[in-house]
């Protein structure tokens, strides 16, 4: 039982900020039908920027998240500006290349500013207390506040989407970016904060996972493989399919590991993905795919 | 006349060139060889971040030299290092072995820093018939099997794998576990870990897997707190071991933990994991049994200093020292006759104590040529590396 409950516990936090990472992968791929090749790697560089703060500069974590956030939106927004919006209408080659191109910039800046440190920084962990037992299942609260961090960014994103006038605003042109242009919503504008927004909360699952983990420049790519696995398997066009993607991806990581072999543990997600593909094409909760006219 | 006298001065002329040439042949036949110089190669990473175990063991090596020379030389004979960036790519390490033999023309060659590049370097190595000591390589393939132009003053790949377990079998440790990564580098360390155990008749109580980019080591801890496992037998890089000394102490478990020169500084290490007390009982292997800042090694140190002041000293520029002294002390047994053949055989069965390695270099022609079957153990301790003893195996 003591197995099994740390196995959940892991899986559910690992699975949230998979979710996380994916949310963002989702908002800019429904908005645009391209997928942010340099997704991870602005997800990474929010994590630089919240070590920068909080361990270099010595402000306390909560204030370095909120900040990293900021930076992230801000990220991301410039790099639509200066990857996406000039290869928009050059084919979706084009978009794909340049945000490709984007991760390998990101990466050097990363490498030329932090990486003099060594391959990797630890990040402080938040807290040092032991493992807390509830009812026989063991539990780090390291984990519990990086759960509890994910899914108050969660919540403040469903919110954000579906109550604000930007939220709405994205939703439509997600739809149907013609019908938005039609009704005067600013479509190119919105793009910039689809970026901006899927950066900064990526860039906010950095910050929360940074101290359960190191970072390092190409933490970026690895992560964007696993939160792109969570999206395709939830359904590239579905939110809540991202968050159920995200879930189920580290869920299956946690338990193939525990129980049936650790040289499982990096490709069992992918396995299971192939495995829903083959049988679910658009993903466990994404939608038939449709013909834009 | 005139023409008569012309060609008896021309016949002359040639005669004594002929002459010249044959002395020079004849003073020329062992390539690097002089009547006061004994020219040594060495190929390895003199640029970029593998630079450690390419010029700062040379920088080793030349200290070693400088020294010798100051004594009168070998033999009379004054020893130079003519060195060659090889860059840590594998084509490029053949093509300095062919300057160093055909355009520098060097005697023997002491080099290696990166394994791959020492390894595609072999076949040349004995195509060319030059002797070659290693003396930073690790992979076993260097060495092995035996060539009679190869010897290794490092201690390889499989004798630290080996190391690890007797470490462990040595400090009582009753249920011992293994994390490894499965790349090529972690394949060649856990293969011969695995057939050591199987010839110990024990088991490991686990063996897991990690990779490189593994972020979360959540399950190997938990598997490893189950098992009550008391040993940690890592073959991992630093950044995986980072991750999983991190997984342990959130869990409580504080084992004892066995790394390899994958992690080769403790010092760092514990900065990586950075919690406070994570590494107290982490230990990893060295060729050479002190740390630049120990005083058994100060003149050393100081003379690597002034000669090379730009050096961050390390333990490399030690493997070079320790290195060093078992090529001199080859050339000294071979005599001042001296040959690659001399030079070959005085290797074949050296006993050598060295200033640094820590254990004596003993090479078992034709059993094995990796002479140093010695690991001294490095732990951490207020911020410094502290050596914690020696393992001395059986030569396989």
């Amino acid at each position: 039982m003591m197995v099994f409950g740390y196995l959940l516990a892991t899986g559910i936090t690992t699975g949230a900020l998979y979710a996380l990472v994916a949310i963002g992968i989702t908002i800019v791929y429904k908005a645009t039908r391209a997928v942010n090749f340099a997704h991870g790697d602005l997800f990474m560089i929010c994590g630089f920027i919240a070590y920068t703060f909080h361990v270099m500069w010595g402000l306390p974590y909560v204030a370095s998240l909120v900040l990293a956030v900021i930076a992230g939106f801000a990220i991301g927004a410039v790099s639509e500006r200066i990857s996406f919006r000039p290869a928009i209408g050059h084919g979706i080659a084009s978009v794909l290349l340049t945000t490709i191109g984007l991760s390998f910039v990101l990466k050097g800046i990363a490498r030329a500013i932090w990486g003099g440190k060594g391959d990797f920084i630890p990040f402080p962990p938040l807290v040092h207390s032991p493992p807390i037992s509830f009812a026989d299942i063991l539990v780090p609260p390291q984990q519990l506040v990086v759960l509890a961090g994910a899914i108050v960014v969660m919540l403040l994103f469903a919110v954000f989407f579906k109550f604000t006038q930007l939220g709405r605003m994205m939703q439509a042109t997600a739809d149907n970016p013609k019908a938005a242009k039609l009704v005067g919503i600013r479509t190119g504008r919105v793009y910039m904060y689809t970026f901006a927004v899927g950066t900064a909360v990526a860039g906010s699952a950095a910050v929360l996972m940074a101290p359960i983990t190191l970072l390092y420049p190409d933490i970026g790519f690895v992560l964007f493989i696993k939160a792109f696995a969570a999206a395709v398997l939830g359904g590239l066009t579905s939110l809540p399919g991202a968050v159920l993607g995200g879930f189920m991806i580290g869920l299956i990581e946690a338990f193939s590991g525990g129980y049936i072999s650790t040289n499982l543990q990096d490709v069992s997600s992918y396995i299971v993905i192939m495995l829903v593909l083959i049988f679910l094409p658009n993903g466990l909760l994404g939608g038939a795919a449709l013909r834009r006219v | 006349m005139m023409g008569w006298r012309t060609t008896l001065v021309a016949i002359g002329t040639v005669l004594a060139g002929s002459a010249l040439a044959g002395m020079g042949a004849q003073a020329q036949e062992v390539p690097g060889v002089t009547k006061d110089q004994i020219k040594i190669g060495s190929f390895g990473s003199l640029t970029g971040p593998t630079y450690l175990y390419g010029k700062l063991t040379m920088n080793g090596v030349d200290a070693v030299f400088a020294k010798v020379n100051e004594e009168g030389g070998v033999n009379g004979r004054k020893l130079v290092l003519v060195r060659e960036d090889d860059r840590c790519d594998p084509a490029t390490a053949i093509a300095a072995v062919k300057r160093l033999v055909f355009e520098d023309k060097v005697f023997a060659i002491i080099g290696g820093g990166c394994s791959n590049a020492a390894l595609a370097a072999r076949p040349e190595v004995i195509k060319d018939e030059i002797p070659f000591n290693v003396f930073a390589s690790v992979a076993d393939g260097i060495s092995d099997p035996v060539s009679k132009y190869i010897y290794t003053t490092m201690t390889t790949s499989s004798i630290e794998s080996r190391a690890q377990l007797q470490y462990a079998i040595e400090h009582k440790a009753k249920t011992i576990a293994v994390v490894s990564q499965h790349d090529a580098w972690g394949q060649s360390r856990y293969t011969p870990l695995m057939e050591d155990f199987k010839k110990r008749g024990l088991k490991p109580a686990l063996d897991l897997e990690m990779t490189v980019d593994d972020n979360d080591a959540t399950t190997q801890a938990l598997k490893i707190a189950q098992a009550k496992a008391d040993a940690i037998i890592m073959v991992l890089y630093a950044k995986p071991g980072a991750v999983l000394v991190r997984a342990l102490n959130k869990l409580g478990q504080s084992p004892m933990l066995i790394g390899q020169t994958g992690i080769a500084d403790p010092v760092a290490f514990a900065k990586e994991v950075d919690i406070p007390g994570a590494t107290d009982k982490f230990v990893t292997p060295a060729a050479v049994r002190y740390a630049p800042t120990d005083p058994e090694v100060k003149d050393w140190v100081e003379r690597i200093k002034k000669m090379f002041p730009n050096d961050n000293l390390s333990v490399f520029n030690l493997m070079g020292i320790g290195a060093g002294e078992v090529l001199v002390a080859a050339l000294k047994k071979a005599g001042p006759d001296l040959t690659r053949d001399k030079f070959l055989e005085a290797m074949s069965h050296i006993h050598v104590k060295t200033d640094t390695y820590a254990g004596e270099i003993v090479c078992n022609d034709p059993v094995s040529h990796q002479c140093n079957q010695s690991v001294a153990w490095l732990g951490y301790k207020d911020g410094k590396a502290v050596a914690l003893g020696v393992t001395h195996l059986q030569q396989n």
